[in-house]
């Protein structure tokens, strides 16, 4: 056996070592992603997660739909966390005429929404409708060299197809229900992929996929957490609520980082480059991670052959909200293209990546 | 005996008209799905034009007109009648692709008003290519990273020089080796909403359900209209204005009236509707517009089959449309029947599934009847 055979022989013995099976974190965001989840509504998405975890594992779920669970004992207690709400919008009112008002959850751009497709999610099931145009959006305007109105969430209503309240609350429809965008997941190529809510149904993949995958001698001499908590797109409430009784000595959130890997974005930082690895967010809006805990994660990847980039860009991340307590925070993450929008881009390499850092993180960290 | 043998063939015979009718209604909004799932833009129709060839009985002859435009004639004794409507939607192609593998964007036409070309914005894509469909996307900035200036110069003054098509590719070479190449067209993925109160949304659903009722009607069994020559058409490039002095009329309705010189003509297209002042209303019944309110043997022959058919009409009198201008003349009658849409050429056109029914009713009759003579 020649020395380049036997050294990717080590790496692939090495980088499964923590890990009981080939990853399907690709096949389960392809499904969680197309689950309903605006901030304060995950319940569907905390049902998902909890269906597919081990039956015999002592999961917690709380009042607010955060869901979590813990292996092992002693120190460090290590805390992963994806987020599983989404952006979307809340039904205000209806009017008199049938339409949706709505008050923001989250931050899209309007604009990408105007005269699309949204489902409300409603008591009885989905009820389709239409983001209305902006009203004489096919005129011409009168003047102008006067600034165009904008088109905001606060502006826009939706369309249902009927023409009277009692016809939109006759389908089920009322106020608080929440609304997404009706998602299209634009296929690329095998393994690359754009949709709604990658972001941060990645994170929720990820980490499903290595507690299905986690082996039990891989948490010996440590406590491990799996959390995935709501409502970080709207405050981090979720992640607070945790923090208040949750102490970890590190934790690492699983969450999308805003790459400049686009044609309209300045290279000058965040130039992760999709499809080369899962990234380490070293520092964000929220936090900046000490370099001698990066330094660790780098060479914890590179013994186990997991590539992984660092980068610096923008965005709060839910392990910040256990700075105060103690924590030492160090969020993982994958080159995300379009952040908070319809097309969230996504490869299935720098998603696997990121599972297997998780796995060998849990396998190695001291 | 025989009374009750006749009201038993009575009530079968009105069971089976009921089904039929059913059948028909069906068949308008399976044709309409089918046609809407295929792209069709202003200079790329071949591929909607394929699809409707498929669509009509074989034994039908289709006549072209080398720009694209296909129609069928049903022979009869007198002059031409003409049905014409659209083949053409609006939408963009692929005018270039970049040194890294991104895609940029152009019209054929001039757009229908001025934020069209903004719907594109972070959007899903699909470019036809020669080979298959190529899925993309249209970059959009990520909101974590914009300020104010670039919301206002990406976002909010969004135009095709910021439309970047995203494949998935990192070259030009990988680009053209998934067969991309310049004209493609570039069109918002099929996908079809429905909504509450039978009405159906989607890109370009107001132009594929017209020409989905015309299909309807060429392909019925009873297309072979007495009192007639009907000639049916969907002409391609509509959207492109001919050039010349004065009004500038729809290239393929241009070259429709010079091919086939009909002596009446009746355009089948959409209307706004819905709009601030309501008038025309959605599910108010297909739209009968005129340039002058003034009676002439067209409209007297529609108005009657509607008011025999129990279909509801909208009157609207504006001035002739681009498709509409090449037949208006002292030797030429030409009157348009419009299916009204709400959000009218918008990623999400809305077409009430009871004015399409009735559109193609209305129609069939026209059609049945020797185009109304």
């Amino acid at each position: 056996m020649n020395k380049r055979i036997m050294v990717a022989a080590l790496v692939i013995v090495v980088t499964t070592a923590s890990a009981g099976a080939q990853s399907k974190a690709w096949d389960i965001l392809r499904e969680i992603v197309l689950v309903p989840g605006v901030s304060g509504h995950e319940g569907p998405v905390s049902d998902f997660i909890l269906g597919r975890l081990p039956a015999d594992l002592k999961v917690q779920r709380d009042a607010m739909h955060n869901v979590w669970f813990t292996v092992g004992s002693g120190k460090p207690h290590i805390l992963f966390v994806a987020h599983t709400d989404e952006l979307g919008w809340i039904v205000d009112r209806i009017t008199p005429g049938g339409r949706l008002r709505v008050k923001p959850g989250g931050g899209l751009l309007p604009q990408t929404v105007e005269a699309r497709p949204v489902l409300v999610h409603a008591g009885r099931g989905p009820v389709a409708g239409i983001v209305a145009p902006r009203p004489g959006y096919d005129e011409r305007r009168p003047n102008v060299e006067e600034p165009e109105a904008p088109f905001t969430t606060e502006s826009f209503d939706i369309y249902l197809g009927v023409a009277t309240e009692a016809e939109a609350r006759a389908l089920g429809v009322s106020e608080g229900d929440p609304v997404t965008a009706k998602k299209t997941v634009t296929d690329f190529a095998p393994g690359l992929m754009a949709t709604r809510a990658v972001d941060d149904r990645a994170g929720c993949a990820a980490l499903l996929d290595a507690a299905l995958r986690l082996r039990p001698d891989a948490v010996k001499g440590k406590t491990v957490t799996f959390a995935w908590d709501v409502q970080e797109e709207t405050g981090l409430f979720g992640a607070t609520e945790l923090a208040k009784t949750m102490k970890p000595d590190y934790v690492f959130a699983i969450d999308t980082f805003v790459s400049t890997d686009s044609p309209l974005e300045s290279k000058r930082f965040a130039f992760l480059p999709v499809g080369k690895g899962a990234v380490i967010r070293a520092v964000d809006s929220s936090n900046v991670t000490p370099k001698t805990e990066i330094r660790k994660v780098m060479a914890i990847a590179k013994k186990r052959g997991i590539p992984v980039q660092v980068g610096n860009s923008r965005g709060g991340n839910d392990g910040s909200v256990f700075l105060p307590g103690g924590a030492v925070d160090i969020p993982l993450s994958w080159p995300g293209s379009y952040a908070h929008s319809l097309i969230e881009k996504i490869d299935r390499r720098d998603l696997e990546a990121l599972t297997d850092l998780i796995l060998a993180i849990i396998s190695d960290w001291k | 005996m025989a009374v009750r043998a006749t009201k038993t063939l009575g009530l079968i015979m009105a069971l089976a008209c009921l089904t039929a009718g059913m059948v028909r209604a069906a068949d308008v909004k399976s044709l309409t799905k089918e046609l809407f799932a295929v792209p069709s833009t202003t200079g790329n129709e071949d591929q909607l034009a394929a699809k409707i060839r498929g669509l009509l009985p074989k034994n039908v002859v289709v006549e072209e007109d080398g720009l694209g435009t296909i129609a069928v004639r049903f022979r009869g004794p007198e002059g031409p009648t003409l049905v014409l409507a659209a083949l053409d939607g609006y939408g963009h192609m692929v005018s270039g692709i970049t040194p890294d593998g991104y895609l940029t964007v152009d019209r054929p036409v001039a757009p229908p008003h001025a934020r069209f070309d903004a719907y594109l914005l972070g959007q899903p894509v699909v470019v036809s290519t020669a080979r298959s469909p190529v899925q993309g996307v249209v970059s959009q900035p990520a909101l974590h990273l914009l300020t104010q200036e670039r919301r206002k110069a990406l976002v909010e003054g969004f135009s095709l020089e910021n439309a970047f098509i995203d494949i998935g590719v990192r070259s030009e070479k990988e680009a053209r080796a998934k067969g991309v190449e310049i004209l493609d067209a570039v069109t918002c993925p099929p996908v079809l909403t429905e909504l509450a109160g039978d009405q159906w949304a989607g890109p370009a659903l107001g132009m594929k359900a017209v020409a989905a009722v015309l299909v309807d009607i060429a392909a019925a069994p009873a297309a072979e209209p007495p009192g007639g020559e009907t000639v049916v058409a969907w002409a391609a490039q509509t959207k492109f204005a001919a050039r010349g002095r004065g009004a500038r009329p729809a290239l393929g309705a241009a070259r429709a009236k010079a091919k086939w010189q009909p002596r009446r003509t009746v355009i089948v297209d959409v209307v706004a509707a819905g709009k601030s002042d309501g008038f025309p209303f959605p599910g108010g019944g297909p739209v009968l517009i005129q340039a002058k309110d003034e009676p002439s043997s067209l409209r007297q022959a529609l108005v009657k089959l509607a008011a025999d058919t129990k279909i509801s009409l909208q009157f609207l009198t504006v001035a002739d449309s681009p498709l509409a201008l090449p037949f208006a003349g002292p030797s030429s009658e030409v009157l348009t029947v419009a299916l009204p849409v709400r959000f009218l050429n918008t990623p999400s056109e809305i077409v009430d599934l009871k004015d399409l029914q009735a559109l193609r009713d209305l129609l069939a009759a026209f059609l049945a009847k020797g185009g109304g003579r």
